[in-house]
C-alpha cells in the first residue's frame, strides 16, 4: 500500500516512466491503482527519433507490471516521510 | 514447557533490507543493470525509491571480425528513482563490497 | 538421501526441515540465470528470500563479486546447495 498511497499524491506532477522495453514516456500522472497501473496524460516519447510510432499519442494507460523505474520530481520526493511510512509497513506486514 | 519464545530473535532476509533505510545500497538489476543509490523507501515486494541513483548498464558486444567480446558499461544519474521490485535480484549495502 | 521420509529419524525430512537446518552453513544459491552465490547462509522466508553473509558471486564458474550482505529475491532462485567448501577459519 505504501507506493499506492505515495503515488496518489504524485498525481499532477510529472514523471517519468521507463518501461521493461527501454520505452520512457514523460507525461503528467493523472491516475495511479492498487496494482501500480498508471495513467499519464500530456505524454512525449523521451527518445522520439527512435520511437516515431508515438509522435501522435498525447495519453495512455500503462500496466504496472511492465514498468521497470519511474524517475520521481524531486520536489515530490520527501525523504522523512517516506522512511516513516516504510517503518510502519515493515511492522505492519 | 520446553518451546522458547523464538519470536524477538527470529531475523528474516527483509530485516537486512530494513536495517539499510537511509543508506547507500548496490541493488542488482535483471538484464545487466545495477543501481547504487540511497534507499529512502522499500516494501516486502522489493519495489524501492532510492536517491542520487547511479545506474550502470553493462552491455556485451561481439567484434565482428575478431569474434571478441567488448563489454561496454553506460552510466547515468538520477536524483530519485522507483524501482518496481520484480527486477530486483540481489540487494546490498555497498560499503562493504569488495 | 533415502527414499522414504519415514526411515532414518536423523535426516531432516521435508523441504522445509532442510531449509531450517541449514541457518548458518555455507551454503551454494544458484539462480535462474545460472549465476552461483556462496556464502553462510543467514537465513530465508517463505518467498524463498535469502539473506547471506561473505557471499561470492561466481558467473560462469569465475569469481566476479564479494559482499558482506547479500539480500536474494526469492524468485531468482533455482536451488539452495549445502557447500562442503569452509571458509577462511575465524571471524
Amino acid at each position: 500500500m505504501l507506493f499506492f498511497s505515495y503515488f496518489k499524491d504524485l498525481v499532477g506532477r510529472e514523471v517519468t516512466v521507463e518501461l521493461k522495453n527501454d520505452l520512457a514516456i514523460r507525461g503528467t500522472l493523472h491516475s495511479v491503482d492498487q496494482y501500480l497501473n498508471i495513467k499519464l496524460e500530456n505524454t512525449r516519447v523521451v527518445d522520439q527519433e527512435n520511437y516515431p510510432h508515438m509522435l501522435s499519442v498525447r495519453n495512455c494507460f500503462i500496466r504496472g507490471s511492465v514498468v521497470r523505474y519511474v524517475q520521481l520530481p524531486p520536489e515530490g520526493v520527501d525523504v522523512e516521510l517516506l522512511h516513516d511510512a516504510t517503518r510502519r509497513e515493515a511492522r505492519g506486514g | 514447557m520446553g518451546s522458547t519464545e523464538e519470536e524477538s530473535a527470529v531475523k528474516e532476509p527483509l530485516d537486512l533490507i530494513r536495517l539499510s533505510l537511509d543508506e547507500r545500497i548496490y541493488v542488482k538489476l535483471r538484464h545487466d543493470r545495477e543501481l547504487r543509490g540511497k534507499l529512502h523507501a522499500y516494501d516486502q515486494h522489493l519495489n524501492m525509491i532510492l536517491g542520487d541513483v547511479e545506474e550502470t548498464i553493462t552491455t556485451v558486444e561481439i567484434d565482428d571480425e575478431t569474434y571478441e567480446e567488448i563489454v561496454r558499461t553506460t552510466k547515468r544519474m538520477v536524483p530519485f528513482l522507483f524501482v518496481r521490485g520484480d527486477g530486483v535480484i540481489l540487494v546490498s549495502p555497498p560499503l562493504r563490497t569488495a | 538421501m533415502s527414499g522414504t521420509g519415514e526411515r532414518g529419524s536423523a535426516t531432516t525430512k521435508t523441504p522445509a526441515d532442510f531449509l531450517k537446518s541449514i541457518r548458518g552453513r555455507p551454503v551454494v544459491v544458484k539462480l535462474n540465470s545460472g549465476v552461483d552465490y556462496r556464502g553462510i547462509l543467514a537465513c530465508l522466508d517463505g518467498y524463498m528470500n535469502i539473506a547471506m553473509e561473505q557471499t561470492e558471486e561466481y558467473v560462469n564458474g569465475q569469481l566476479k563479486n564479494k559482499y558482506g550482505d547479500a539480500f536474494i529475491r526469492g524468485n531468482n532462485v533455482l536451488y539452495i546447495s549445502t557447500s562442503k567448501r569452509t571458509l577462511a577459519d575465524g571471524a
